[in-house]
């Protein structure tokens, strides 16, 4: 059921939850926008209606899987060498995703749950959190969701999708989490309704691109020695910022440490843009090339996610396009990528 | 969270073996603390575990053990901050496992087969685990011939010597063993009274003077990249076809369950998929190990 929600009604809804200490939402952290829990509605950065929006100010730098997989948490600890828990994962209500870090949360599921055997860990921060996603009216000219089989408007992987009209939003569950958390508001009318809908095909007519995914995946296939990825990876300084500001980046190290005699194994973001991340013990890396480095990444968000799991993980959020510090831009890559098979065939 | 991948279980360390002159590679025999334990863990050899120092870290290892033994088994090089660590440790300590993860070796295909084993340096772990798991008498009259190369840097890098010992005088296997030099002086190179001499030369060369029927062999190949690069011409000659060469990879990897994303190759992981693969199916993919 849709409801609609006055401003103040939401604002009220979330002051009750930030007085129990458990609402996160974006905020202002020295130079960038990322997560943070929140005590008062003034904190909350989050814009929706203003033109020629930059990226940071439609959606935050950080990406929204720090709820389900902290770029550092404390697996367990250690009683001699027998692993005890670490203290619980406490219940969460994050306010403000994007539909992008909704899909990311949802192939998240998908990659460390429902894929066998279970991340434990994923499992339980995903069930502790309540995510209440805002629509996208105005997306920035970095993000592409649409192109990647996404929306502004998607609900997919949060537990409540909110999309502002005039005097309020109207609230969507995708969850029985959701359900629970809208139950009361009254039910919304056509006019709402009816305004959601334009505001949605308006964003999404903000974003031009389109790519033939079917095809890309094709091309993937048989492109592991493709020249292209020597001249992708020409300018990368493999830095590693794509892949953690990357809502579905999920690579991890696993790195032990002694505080004051207590023992624990704790994990840690780690990316494949780095070279110790592949290397053997004896030295050889089988990805010691940076080129070989940034072909993974294409290919996992194109390929090897597809073949493992069914699902793409690349979201359109536009993230990597935004921080990387050499301008590469994974759209050009994708068209780069198409235009050489292109050319491979004319040259046969 | 009582069935978390990640949380070692204790295990002491019964028997600490030191394997070659120089003192780096060490065998670990290793019993759990918890009673009840052992019984849970069903493996097949082929498949690793990750031993776990608290305080320290873990390292994914091959088990060398076969799955009648009673104590695990893991020989380990001395190269990086964990198995340095490890090499310290003493009888009677307390280390953590956790698995067993990953595939084994296809003992499915391999019965009624003659098994032709492969291998180089301190990779013949698992590979031990195999020949003892095939030479148990309720499991001997399952497979065929059973016939190993196995080489190293000089006869001292062996592994196993006192079981290789036995088995060269057995007649249930076919022991070829070699080393890329052979100095005179070394008492086990020599052989004594009927045990196989060490012969010089390399696993590829030596290979190549085993006769087996080929269309009714699985070989299980398993060394450094080296000696995998000029096996597999050699194997080729014999007759061997792709589906019938089944390797054993290792990949850096962290957790084991095919999470942390590094020992990709490709779109499989070597934790999960692998690490035994078959020939065949690395011809498909990309070459990333």
């Amino acid at each position: 059921m849709k409801v609609f929600l006055k401003h103040d009604d939401l604002k009220k809804l979330l002051e009750g939850i930030a007085r129990e200490g458990r609402l996160f939402a974006p905020v202002k952290k020295d130079w960038y926008s990322g997560w943070a829990r929140v005590s008062s509605m003034g904190e909350i950065v989050l814009r929706g209606e203003q033109a020629q929006l930059k990226g940071e100010e439609v959606n935050s730098r950080e990406p929204a899987k720090v709820f389900v997989f902290p770029q550092s948490e404390v697996m367990f600890e250690f009683d001699e060498e027998r692993a005890v828990e670490a203290t619980e994962v406490p219940a969460v209500v994050v306010f403000g995703l994007r539909s992008c870090d909704g899909r990311a949360m949802a192939f998240l599921e998908r990659f460390f749950v429902e894929n066998r055997p279970e991340d434990p860990l994923v499992r339980q921060r995903r069930e502790k959190a309540t995510l209440i996603g805002v629509a996208c009216n105005s997306p920035a000219d970095s993000c592409f969701c649409t192109a990647v089989g996404g929306g502004p408007h998607e609900r997919k992987g949060l537990d409540v999708l909110l999309r502002e009209v005039n005097g309020g939003f109207l609230g969507e569950a995708e969850t029985e989490k959701g359900e629970k958390l809208l139950a009361g508001f009254p039910a919304a009318n056509e006019k709402d309704e009816a305004e959601a809908e334009k505001r949605r095909q308006e964003a999404e007519g903000k974003m031009a691109l389109r790519i033939d995914l079917k095809r890309l995946k094709e091309v993937l296939d048989k492109g592991f020695n493709s020249p292209v990825w020597e001249r992708l990876a020409l300018e990368c300084v493999n830095c590693g910022a794509c892949t953690f500001l990357c809502p579905t980046c999920h690579c991890f190290d696993v790195t032990d440490e002694t505080v004051r005699g207590k023992k624990k194994r704790s994990r840690v973001w780690d990316s494949c843009q780095f070279t110790l991340y592949s290397q053997h013990a004896s030295g050889h890396n089988p990805r010691l090339n940076p080129a070989a480095r940034y072909r993974n990444r294409v290919m996992d968000k194109f390929k090897y996610t597809v073949d493992m799991v069914g699902e793409l993980s690349c979201v359109g959020c536009g993230r990597c396009v935004r921080v990387c510090p050499a301008g590469i831009d994974i759209r050009v890559a994708v068209a780069e990528i198409l235009r050489e098979e292109e050319a491979g065939k004319d040259g046969q | 969270m009582g069935n978390n991948p990640y949380k070692p279980v204790p295990v002491r360390i019964e028997r600490v073996t030191i394997e070659n002159d120089a003192r780096d590679l060490k065998s670990f025999d290793l019993r759990f603390v918890d009673e009840g334990e052992r019984e849970k863990w069903n493996f097949l050899p082929g498949q690793f575990v990750f031993l776990s120092i608290a305080g320290v870290g873990e390292a994914p290892f091959g088990i060398a053990s076969a799955p009648d033994e009673e104590l695990l088994k893991f020989t380990v090089k001395r190269v990086g901050a964990f198995t340095t660590a490890l090499h310290e440790m003493e009888e009677g300590m307390v280390i953590g496992v956790r698995g067993p993860f990953g595939s084994a070796y296809p003992f499915e295909l391999m019965q009624k087969r003659d098994v032709l084993i492969v291998s180089g340096g301190f990779s013949f772990t698992t590979l031990r685990a195999v020949i003892v798991h095939i030479l148990k008498k309720e499991n001997r009259p399952n497979y065929g011939r059973l016939v190993v190369v196995y080489g190293a840097r000089t006869p001292g890098e062996l592994l196993y010597k006192e079981e290789l010992r036995a088995w060269s005088k057995s007649p249930e296997l076919e022991l070829n063993l070699c080393a890329d030099r052979v100095c005179g002086a070394d008492f086990f190179a020599q052989g004594n009274e009927g045990e196989t001499a060490v012969q010089e030369g390399l696993v590829p060369d030596i290979l190549k003077g085993v006769k087996i029927e080929v269309g009714n062999a699985v070989a299980l190949v398993c060394g450094p990249p080296i000696m995998l690069r000029y096996t597999h011409p050699v194997l080729k000659e014999m007759g061997f076809k792709p589906e019938q060469v089944f390797l054993s990879l290792e990949n850096r990897m962290k957790c084991g369950i095919g999470k942390c994303g590094r020992c990709n190759i490709g779109p499989k992981y070597v934790c999960k998929d692998g690490p035994v693969f078959s020939f065949e199916e690395l011809l498909r993919l990309p070459e990333e190990y």
